[in-house]
């Protein structure tokens, strides 16, 4: 089971993230607040904070939605209104919710798989760049984003594992933002099928991975 | 199942959980088994279990480096934004500069549900047929697939570009590993000199990848690739390894 690494924490009276003015050298204090501490701040309209938040998380959301779309352009304005909807409702986070990590891939997810049927429909019958391998790998700089690599791999190992119709049918409806009806008619396979596929592949990424929840804070 | 079920959610319990939580359910049957949810606690926990590994599934994509101008795009607009709030306040609008209704509206409605859901009918039979057609085109080579055999400079290594209407892709094996910091990087030639496409991309261990060209491939003379620090290039900066006359 993978170990995440401790998250980046509030050091002990060095820094009062709610106290006015953080004093010089605020931004790099900045870095080591808890993305739910920063977004204390970011509530306040801190632009800082936020930039914080988009450093922490632009690579992982652009990799998911170049993921999804598949093409740069649209993949950045994914990222772009994504991130624009954080900051715009800023006011209703709440952390008892889920992480903003996990928040803010949701919105990319479920915008991304917008941008790819409106596409889908005004392009029906362009080729995608479905299948592409590894683009522009993101440098690790930093030791977080190691260890952020290495989780992403072991999840990747833990979907390659499965058996191909396992991991077809929740790549088609993940990343290719297919419901299950369509993969059956695609797959030429009962419906029943498709659903069971997915709950057995992704009960067996469960079993690989140990407690994924705490993978991905 | 828990006591006390309809038919309806008899047939919900069990089978939907994986599809929810893969966002995998039309926008009728994903509001059914939201609702089923409120009374079947077998479902709920089985949702728990699944949704972790959904949540994980993000990190499953390679992962990229974000472009350093969409950076400055969006804290530009969140700059505007304060900028805008401290005018606000300046007349006494939104004295505690809190984020206004309209973005609390924006939130609940990304938290509820994805905004493509009331679209989903209408859009799901057209990626059915793009889907299949996409397959029906490039899986026998025919139907007005043209293949064409590419020049590839690496010893050993193989590609052809498969245009299908106006659009191409490229399928290559063999191809070296680049080296650490640099891509391979899609060119296209028109009349003038080779114009670059969005498409980069790296080869996995057996030095394969399938590349869509980018865009409509009309008119386009020449697809080639070469290989380009990371990040890509406006201009080429290396002699082309793959190179596919089209016409």
């Amino acid at each position: 089971m993978i170990q995440w690494p401790a998250r980046a924490v509030t050091m002990g009276g060095m820094f009062n993230p709610l106290r006015p003015g953080g004093g010089s050298g605020s931004a790099n204090r900045l870095r080591v607040l808890a993305d739910e501490e920063l977004m204390q701040l970011v509530y306040r309209s801190k632009a800082d904070a936020f930039e914080v938040i988009y450093d922490r998380h632009a690579d992982a959301a652009f990799s998911l939605a170049y993921r999804i779309c598949a093409q740069r352009a649209l993949a950045e304005d994914v990222v772009q209104e994504a991130f624009l909807s954080l900051w715009r409702s800023r006011a209703r986070y709440d952390r008892n919710r889920g992480s903003v990590r996990t928040w803010l891939l949701g919105i990319v997810h479920n915008r991304a798989i917008d941008a790819l049927r409106r596409r889908a429909v005004r392009d029906r019958g362009q080729v995608r760049d479905e299948g592409l391998q590894e683009r522009v790998a993101a440098p690790e700089r930093t030791d977080l984003d190691v260890a952020r690599r290495e989780e992403a791999r072991e999840i990747r190992d833990a979907l390659d594992d499965l058996p191909d119709e396992q991991s077809h049918v929740i790549e088609l409806a993940f990343f290719g933002g297919m419901t299950h009806v369509q993969i059956a008619s695609m797959l030429d396979m009962p419906v029943g099928t498709v659903k069971g596929r997915m709950r057995l592949g992704l009960a067996k990424m469960r079993m690989t991975l140990g407690d994924p929840a705490e993978m991905v804070r | 199942m828990s006591a006390g079920h309809s038919h309806e959610d008899s047939r919900l319990c069990g089978e939907s959980a994986a599809p929810y939580v893969l966002g995998a359910l039309s926008d009728d049957e994903h509001e059914a088994f939201r609702r089923h949810l409120d009374s079947c606690a077998v479902c709920r926990e089985e949702v728990a279990a699944l949704q972790v590994v959904a949540s994980a599934l993000p990190a499953a994509a390679p992962q990229l480096s974000a472009p350093p101008a969409l950076k400055r795009r969006v804290m530009a607009s969140v700059h505007e934004d304060v900028r805008r709030s401290a005018t606000r306040e300046a007349v006494g609008s939104d004295e505690r500069g809190e984020p206004d209704e309209s973005a609390r509206s924006s939130w609940r409605a990304s938290r509820a549900r994805p905004r493509w859901r009331p679209m989903l009918a209408s859009a799901a039979l057209a990626v059915a047929v793009a889907a299949i057609a996409a397959i029906a085109v490039f899986s026998g080579g025919g139907g007005g697939t043209r293949v064409i055999r590419a020049e590839v400079t690496p010893h050993g290594a193989s590609a052809s570009l498969r245009v299908s209407g106006d659009h191409a892709q490229l399928d290559i094996s063999g191809l070296p590993q680049t080296p650490a910091q640099r891509v391979y990087e899609v060119w296209v030639k028109r009349s003038g000199g080779p114009q670059p496409t969005d498409a980069l991309f790296t080869v996995t261990a057996h030095g394969d990848a399938t590349v869509g060209v980018p865009g409509s491939v009309h008119g386009v003379k020449v697809v080639m690739v070469t290989s380009e620090p990371l990040g890509g290039s406006r201009v080429p900066t290396s002699a082309p390894v793959i190179v596919a006359h089209v016409s």
